[in-house]
């Protein structure tokens, strides 16, 4: 018989992995106050909002990178929310040779490690002349844009009962009728979770931006500009106020996408 | 009269299974047409080839006259009541009985006074802002009808609609179901795999069996006269008798079927039998007989003796009531 409440070791695992897990995000925003600004040091000499002044009015560098990664961000899910929702409706509407196989290849962006990504498309690029550009960008992220919207869209197509679809068209209702009055309705929230999570990666992907990003001011995307600044001894905490941007630009975004997921159950499925 | 539905050697197959095979029927416009038979008999398949969710392999499938063989279903004049009654659980019941009406371009408010009027034909007036999760299994299932109807179909498909309900509801919506067909005068075509429910509902049915109809008529020729072994077993408590004890029986070596309300016990007769069984059934007492390999059931009509079990005893009926079917 278990008993209700868990050992006391057991709980102290549990607080100190989360701890571990989630103190040096508090640390990054406790950074972003100091008055230290050659090097983080613990605890800070002093605390400060000076830096989010600075990071507004006297670093223009700050904005060209953000720009570029809201772009890439925002194309790359647009790409990924049609093709990944047609994909997983072609996965989920019919039983055909191969399905499993394919399934797993659309799967494969995600599982595999960002450098063979990055290594095969830079690879593809060269061999196909294409010039490095913020496409070039685009295209890598979709990658694994798709990815995250097929998987969502997959989830709730297999959850919607298929006889509405039928039922739709034994009332009338054409194609495009039945994708706009019945498949959409039920998929909506799916769709904007999944192009949430999709957004939010793309924000702050590293390695594949770096394969497929050439060099030159065009190429620095948020996440890279940051690695370059904390390389450079001046004004670092500028650098946290920006982490703190860039936090709030994709936890809030999965936040919404979570629950967004998890009321689902009542919109889809309940034909019966 | 042109037929509603007629069907020509209609065949679906897939791959090897021949779902349906050779199906020829003929449904008259205004009646109420039962097909029955056990799961995967072929006539959920038939259903949906009406509605045109199935493409036929072979033959010819005409709705009033109108070969429909490569119809879509979009474009068909008939609708369906699905088995899950498939609603659309983000509308409102308003929104799901108007569905129809709104992808045919009809205004707000035209289609929203359609749906209410439909929505008190099936006594659900009160509903229409409730979402179908809200309902119960019942009323769900009148949505799935007013959703149909709604539509003015001139031929309406029924997928086991009852199937999910309990015995009271089930048997308060069969009585509602035929009585709304006779007011509407719509032909009303109706999958079960329930046997009272196709005698008691149907103007004429027809018994599947493997993909065929075993046989197709009205319900007092199918339940006096079974054309097959299967269609004896399936539709009835018939008693259904091998060669020898027809023969034993006085009538000629073949398959012959024997209602138990047709017989009476005797003390004696050309065969004799030991009680094994008796079910008191209210109206009567169900005598079950052992003679040689087969058992025969007599119904003892209320307030006459019946026997005790181990007893033996004999049967007598009219020779006109011993039906001689097919080898099959």
């Amino acid at each position: 018989m278990l008993s209700d409440r868990s050992p006391f070791s057991l709980r102290a695992a549990a607080v100190g992995g989360l701890l571990f897990l989630h103190l040096p995000i508090l640390l990054i925003f406790l950074y972003a106050f100091t008055t230290e600004e050659r090097s983080f040091q613990f605890p800070p000499p002093g605390l400060t909002t000076q830096w989010f002044g600075v990071a507004w009015n006297d670093r223009p560098d700050i904005w060209p990178p953000l720009w570029l990664s809201l772009k890439v961000a925002t194309i790359a899910t647009a790409i990924a929310l049609v093709l990944g929702t047609l994909v997983a409706a072609a996965m989920t509407r019919t039983a055909f040779f191969g399905r499993e196989q394919i399934s797993l290849l659309i799967l494969l962006p995600i599982a595999l490690p960002g450098v063979i990504t990055g290594m095969a498309l830079r690879s593809a690029f060269g061999v196909m002349d294409i010039p490095f550009s913020v496409w070039t960008i685009v295209l890598g992220h979709a990658t694994f844009c798709i990815v995250i919207v097929y998987n969502n869209a997959v989830a709730r197509l297999r959850r919607l009962s298929g006889g509405i679809m039928e039922a739709s068209a034994d009332l009338g209702a054409n194609a495009f009728q039945t994708f706009r009055h019945v498949l959409l309705p039920n998929m909506g929230s799916a769709l904007l979770a999944g192009g949430m999570l999709a957004f939010a990666l793309s924000f702050d992907e590293v390695i594949v931006t770096i394969f497929t990003a050439g060099s030159g001011a065009e190429a620095k995307t948020l996440p890279i500009w940051m690695l370059d600044e904390l390389i450079r001894p001046r004004q670092r905490p500028v650098t946290n106020v920006v982490a703190i941007v860039v936090f709030a630009a994709t936890f809030l975004p999965i936040l919404a996408a979570y629950y967004l997921t998890r009321g689902g159950s009542e919109t889809a499925g309940m034909g019966k | 009269m042109t037929a509603a539905v007629e069907f020509q050697n209609v065949s679906r197959h897939f791959g090897t299974v021949r779902a349906v095979d050779g199906v020829d029927l003929t449904i008259a416009e205004g009646s109420f047409f039962a097909m029955l038979g056990p799961s995967g008999s072929g006539k959920t398949t038939c259903l949906r080839l009406i509605s045109g969710f199935e493409k036929p392999t072979g033959g010819t499938i005409r709705i009033f006259g109108e070969d429909v063989s490569s119809t879509p279903p979009h474009l068909r004049n008939v609708n369906t009541v699905f088995q899950d009654y498939a609603l659309f659980p983000h509308l409102n019941v308003r929104d799901n009985v108007a569905y129809g009406l709104m992808v045919k371009g009809m205004g707000r408010a035209a289609r929203y006074a359609k749906a209410e009027e439909m929505l008190a034909l099936v006594h659900l007036d009160a509903y229409g802002d409730r979402k179908p999760a809200q309902l119960s299994g019942g009323q769900r299932q009148r949505v799935a009808l007013a959703r149909a109807l709604v539509n003015e179909p001139r031929v309406l498909l029924l997928d086991e609609p009852l199937g999910a309900l309990d015995l009271k509801l089930r048997e308060a919506m069969q009585d509602e179901l035929k009585a709304l067909q006779k007011r509407l005068g719509l032909t009303f075509v109706f999958v079960t795999h329930d046997q009272h429910e196709a005698l008691s509902m149907a103007d004429s049915l027809a018994v599947f069996n493997e993909g065929r109809i075993a046989q197709i008529g009205t319900p007092q020729d199918i339940y006096d006269r079974p054309a097959t072994r299967f269609v004896a077993d399936f539709v009835g408590s018939s008693n259904v008798l091998p060669p020898d004890l027809t023969r034993a029986m006085g009538g000629p070596p073949e398959w012959a079927s024997l209602r138990p309300e047709a017989t009476r016990l005797a003390p004696t007769g050309p065969v004799r039998g030991t009680v094994t069984a008796l079910r008191y059934l209210g109206s009567g007492t169900r005598v079950v007989i052992s003679m040689g390999e087969t058992d025969v059931a007599a119904l003892v009509p209320a307030g006459q003796p019946v026997p005790d079990e181990g007893e033996t005893t004999a049967i007598a009926f009219d020779q006109a009531a011993l039906h001689l079917m097919g080898p099959a």
